[in-house]
């Protein structure tokens, strides 16, 4: 990702430049499609996804927070739109949080060919753990480790207590850990 | 030494979170917890003590704190690679083609715009245009058709003479077919005849017609008053503005005497 000077990007969007607004989506493209696919599982599904959040940003764009709260706010705009979009996929009707179960249900975590492909890499190794977590310690370890978010900033985005998030976030790297290690001897062992 | 891979393997078990691994590998952690009995009791009270893994089975504890501390440092290394995929290509120049179709509202004046050129493309605005063009012409200026000197009354009147004479013909022939096929029901139906009943229709159009005259008089004279106030408004500004020369008329006299 090239260095961008993101406050100007921002102010820039926000006044309704066009050309700022291109530089936007080349430069947050890449992030935006990986919280996609981390939530969807499917490149497909997460290019879809990712282009809803990138017109809800342009919707919204009179209304971007400045400064420091910029990306946590995109984080959450972009993980409301992705809960949305899997309960639309689910056919459920869409309510203003999803709690920890409801997000079990709604996450598919079955491969598909596209992914199992993928998966022979290191990274699709990575990702293939991440999707055997649970929907809340999958979404804490994206938010944290893989956007490098604070805690605090994911305890707001997922809109449960810190605590919670110290906790999970702990539990989920063991867990994480654990199947990344799992996953790496079944790999060489076959 | 000793005391501070203790204090490393207990930090990274209490919480790994902030200090994944300690610094310690697997072999370390092993050969720490066969030879520092201190540690593996503590280890032993830890697993005891904490109920969120009391109900971890016998052996679980030790293989979760080595897949923690051994794996965790290279994978948090890891994972900040995954903050980025490639969607592929075309993706933004597919979200920049979406998003320039469907411009967001910025302000009041901007959203004013968007619903006032949403209201005009539609197909029927020409008609709704039409229809109050009519309306307010007919409310200003009265009826057109009347000041033609050709309404529904002349229209009614006219046809009802013209056809009065087949109508009368089509009348008789309907009656004497009831006579003669339905005598009984004929008699029946036969009313005496009473007063002569206008067409509703034409009452209607005709009441509708001295509403419209009345609301046109009472709006003329609206304006015609307005007018002449506005009128007598600007002439009193040109005036002050403006004032009469009276320096000739001045002069004219001196002149003349």
């Amino acid at each position: 990702m090239d260095p961008i000077d993101l406050p100007t990007i921002v102010d820039r969007c926000r006044a309704g430049d066009g050309p700022a607004w291109e530089a936007f989506v080349r430069h947050f493209q890449g992030r935006v499609f990986a919280l996609a696919y981390s939530y969807v599982g499917d490149r497909e599904d997460a290019r879809d996804l990712a282009q809803e959040i990138f017109l809800r940003l342009y919707e919204t764009r009179a209304q971007w927070l400045a400064g420091d709260e910029f990306l946590p706010w995109l984080f959450r705009v972009a993980r409301n739109r992705s809960v949305d979009y899997l309960r639309r996929k689910k056919v459920r009707t869409p309510a203003a949080t999803a709690g920890e179960e409801e997000m079990e249900r709604l996450v598919d975590t079955a491969p598909t060919a596209e992914t199992r492909v993928l998966e022979s890499d290191r990274r699709g190794l990575l990702h293939a753990a991440l999707r055997g977590l649970s929907a809340i310690n999958r979404e804490i370890v994206v938010l944290r480790d893989v956007h490098g978010l604070s805690v605090q900033q994911v305890a707001s985005i997922l809109a449960i207590p810190l605590g919670t998030v110290k906790s999970r976030a702990s539990r989920a790297r063991i867990e994480l850990a654990e199947r990344v290690l799992a996953l790496s001897r079944g790999r060489s062992e076959t | 030494m000793i005391a501070s891979t203790c204090d490393a393997l207990r930090a990274a078990v209490i919480d790994p979170l902030e200090r994944p691994g300690g610094g310690l590998t697997r072999p370390d952690v092993a050969a720490h917890l066969r030879n520092c009995p201190d540690c593996r009791d503590w280890l032993e009270a830890f697993r005891k003590g904490t109920a969120a893994w009391e109900t971890e089975p016998s052996g679980a504890l030790a293989d979760r704190v080595m897949a923690a501390t051994t794996g965790l440092d290279d994978l948090l290394r890891e994972l900040p690679a995954l903050a980025e995929m490639d969607p592929g290509p075309g993706f933004a120049e597919r979200v920049l083609l979406a998003t320039s179709q469907s411009p967001a509202p910025d302000g009041w004046h901007t959203r004013l715009a968007a619903a006032w050129w949403a209201l005009v493309r539609r197909p029927r605005f020409a008609w709704e245009v039409a229809y109050v063009a009519i309306v307010c012409w007919v409310l200003i200026f009265g009826n057109p058709v009347r000041a033609w000197e050709w309404g529904a009354s002349t229209v009614t009147a006219a046809a009802r003479e013209r056809l009065s004479g087949p109508v009368s013909e089509l009348g008789a022939d309907v009656e004497s077919w009831r006579q003669r096929w339905m005598p009984g029901e004929a008699q029946a139906g036969s009313a005496p005849p009473g007063p002569r009943v206008e067409n509703p229709v034409v009452q209607a159009w005709q009441a509708g017609a001295r509403q419209i005259e009345r609301a046109r008089a009472s709006v003329v004279r609206i304006m015609e008053a307005a007018w002449t106030g506005v009128s007598g408004w600007i002439r009193r500004v040109v005036d002050v503005i403006f004032p009469p020369r009276t320096e000739p008329d001045a002069e004219a006299a001196r002149s003349a005497q």
